[in-house]
């Protein structure tokens, strides 16, 4: 029915289309990165390098535990909120239960597997659609943090209801989390570097990786192929919360006192990283590196804007329209399914 | 057909990012030449360094940029940065306090020839502040508590003066041993401050306080006319009450006026924006005083103050910003409507003899 010439301009359109896929979005970073470097000379200093990882490695971490929960076909609203609900849970465990660093930590660590076992309560065994799920999670948690410390943001040497001064204070390990640095490397970005590593490894080189892709791209196939599907998704949700909470315990150390705000702007970055990261390349699923780049690509905009002296609006709309552009890289372009999917259900 | 129509989406796509880069070249290249208009009203030339072709660059880093307040703030500042040949870089953390500690650091590395901080946590930009002091670049901050001021130009707007203003104005009026209300919340740095100053009154004045509440929400005004609706019921006979900040005192003037009590109970508050005259000049309005400063004018001070350091020409490392008691009677015998007439009015709101010098004097 076509003739020749117009199946060969149609394959060189297949091969254009999907060497824009591959590479548009990796060529957007490196050209703005450049256009920084050449216009900006503080922007190409070590110290702005690492001081932007270390600016985005919460949002980098929380972006992490998104793309976990969306191997399995979920998603997670409750990331701000969980790292929100770390942030006082240290401050409250160090100032008032006058803890050391290290025990405030752990407790974090628990409470963010906890919520983590939330969602999975509400999605897997409650069958609450994820979406709805992860919402009413991050309102529970949110009321219940601010039950906890009365609504009032802990500090070190606060004075309590009785009027006596709170025991405790944020102690120097903890606060190291975030301001501590290995030579000239911040600890966050050591954190990030690792959890990024240790992701990668999870999801592209075990077979635990495999399976929870398998859930995600279809339930029914996965379970059929003998994969414990409801164990999968369980600990993708947990494993989502547990990194949401280490996003917490750097907030936590770089506020260095219990703001009851903080955590609120995070949920919409880190699912905008974990998207990002779905559309770099073409590879069409959540994935640990292009997670990366995506916190990479926040960063250096926000910070090359802010030098340039653009106002913080005109670097929500350009945030806004590279996100745009990555969506249409990844599900309109793409020649691969992309496994993201709306709710529980597959739709790819 | 599919495929041609990914590659139109794939151009499109390409045109959109190519746009995007042109207009962030295009708001680089305006801002730094914004920066090269020279001052227009100064009767001495600008000393070093002020004094060449290079704007001095100073960061600005903000907790929130966001209300009138702030807004008003922000606008005082940019353009007295103007006036001195000083290039602003802002950055504008929306309240997000671990978005404010990265702005400070940063700008810190990018070592601007000054630093100013706007509002913050103690515990989050003290070791920051710390850190660029020992780097040596000059910081000043404004309406930020530190444990530690060394080396650092500290600027608020007194607080003590506002309430104490206000408050001078009550016992006048009402006297001592008066029943009194009092309509505030704790928890935040101004009306902490502001609540000292009105234990301090009470002992004093003997005053007899009948009710004390109210609270901050994302609706203040409407919040609070239910408590002291409440709290008039219960306590009709009350002749003065003292709501230190003008959302609460919003609230309380609408409690009084549905309970009737016009002529009976006089408000007393704290700030002032063009929605605060409507409801103090409103026909039997129970708000007979407030204390404020204005907020384009103080940013404006901050600058000053930052400036005159770098040109070694600040002798004392505190900058307070007085505040004017505005009366009821002031505003209806000189028919004041706006916060323009105001300023007109009041030559004091514009804090023209703070922080100034001949080739800085205040932007009006």
């Amino acid at each position: 029915m076509s003739s020749p010439s117009t199946l060969i301009s149609a394959r060189r359109g297949e091969r254009v289309s999907a060497f824009v896929v591959k590479w548009g979005f990796i060529a957007v970073t490196v050209a703005l990165i450049l256009y920084f470097v050449i216009t900006l000379p503080n922007f190409r200093t070590v110290d702005n390098v690492f001081g932007m990882l270390k600016f985005v490695a919460p949002t980098a971490i929380a972006g992490l535990g998104v793309a976990l929960a969306m191997t399995v076909g979920g998603i997670d609203l409750s990331v701000g909120a969980s790292a929100g609900f770390a942030v006082s849970v240290a401050a409250w465990t160090m100032v008032i239960g006058n803890q050391v660093g290290g025990v405030a930590v752990i407790v974090v660590l628990i409470g963010g597997l906890a919520i983590g076992g939330l969602n999975a309560l509400l999605v897997v065994v409650a069958r609450v659609p994820d979406l709805l799920a992860t919402l009413t999670t991050m309102f529970v948690i949110v009321g219940l943090k601010l039950l906890i410390v009365d609504g009032k943001s802990i500090s070190s040497n606060m004075s309590l209801a009785d009027g006596t001064t709170a025991p405790g204070k944020f102690t120097a390990d903890f606060l190291a989390l975030d301001r501590g640095s290995v030579g000239p490397i911040p600890i966050p970005v050591i954190i990030l570097a690792a959890l990024t590593l240790l992701m990668w490894v999870l999801l592209e080189r075990t077979r635990w990786g495999r399976a929870l892709f398998a859930v995600g791209a279809n339930v029914e196939a996965a379970r059929l192929a003998g994969i414990r599907v409801q164990l999968y998704r369980t600990l993708a949700y947990m494993g989502c919360g547990l990194l949401a909470s280490i996003a917490g315990l750097l907030l936590a150390a770089r506020i260095g006192q219990g703001d009851v705000s903080a955590g609120n702007s995070l949920l919409l970055d880190a699912m905008a990283v974990a998207l990002v990261g779905v559309s770099v390349l073409g590879i069409g699923r959540p994935n640990a590196w292009g997670t990366l780049l995506g916190a990479v690509l926040i960063a250096v905009m926000t910070t090359g804007f802010t030098m340039a002296g653009l106002p913080y609006y005109a670097q929500d709309f350009g945030k806004g329209i590279v996100l745009l552009v990555a969506m249409l890289f990844s599900f309109t372009l793409s020649r691969k399914r992309t496994v993201l999917t709306a709710g529980s259900t597959s739709a790819s | 057909m599919a495929t041609t129509r990914r590659v139109t989406v794939a151009l499109a796509a390409t045109v959109i990012l190519a746009l995007t880069g042109c207009a962030q070249s295009n708001g680089a290249t305006s801002s730094s030449s914004a920066s090269t208009t020279p001052a227009a009203v100064a009767s001495a030339p600008l000393p070093a360094p002020f004094n060449t072709d290079k704007a001095v660059e100073i960061a600005l880093v903000r907790q929130s940029g966001a209300g009138d307040y702030f807004e008003g703030w922000g606008a005082g500042a940019a353009a007295q940065a103007k006036a001195a040949n000083i290039h602003l870089t802002i950055s504008d953390a929306r309240n997000d306090n671990a978005k404010q500690a990265s702005d400070l650091e940063q700008a810190i590395a990018n070592k601007p020839d000054a630093i100013i901080v706007d509002h913050g946590l103690t515990d989050t930009l003290q070791p920051l502040i710390t850190k660029a002091v020992a780097a040596g670049i000059p910081i000043a901050v404004y309406d930020l508590a530190l444990t530690d001021a060394t080396g650092v130009v500290t600027t608020s707007q007194s607080d003590e003066s506002m309430a104490t203003g206000v408050l001078d104005q009550l016992i006048k009026d009402v006297g001592d041993g008066a029943k009194v209300g009092y309509v505030s919340a704790t928890g935040y740095a101004a009306l902490d401050r502001r609540a000292v100053i009105w234990k301090q009154y009470v002992t004093e004045h003997k005053l007899d306080q009948v009710f004390s509440t109210g609270k901050v929400t994302e609706s203040t005004a409407t919040d609070n006319i239910p408590l002291v609706d409440a709290a008039l019921k219960q306590n009709p006979d009350v002749q003065a009450i003292f709501a230190p900040y003008d959302e609460i005192t919003k609230g309380v003037v609408q409690a009084v006026t549905q309970n009737n009590l016009q002529g009976k109970v006089k408000v007393y508050g704290i700030d002032i924006s063009n929605a605060d005259l409507d409801v103090i000049l409103a026909d039997k309005s129970p708000w007979v005083a407030t204390s404020a400063t204005d907020p384009a004018a103080v940013g404006a001070g901050v600058v000053r103050s930052i400036a005159l350091k770098l040109a070694g020409q600040l002798y004392k490392d505190d900058v307070q910003f007085p505040a004017v008691t505005i009366t009821q009677d002031f505003l209806t015998s000189k028919s004041i409507k706006t916060i323009t007439d105001l300023r007109n009015a009041e030559p004091a709101l514009s804090l023209d003899d703070i922080a100034v010098a001949d080739w800085l004097p205040a932007v009006s």
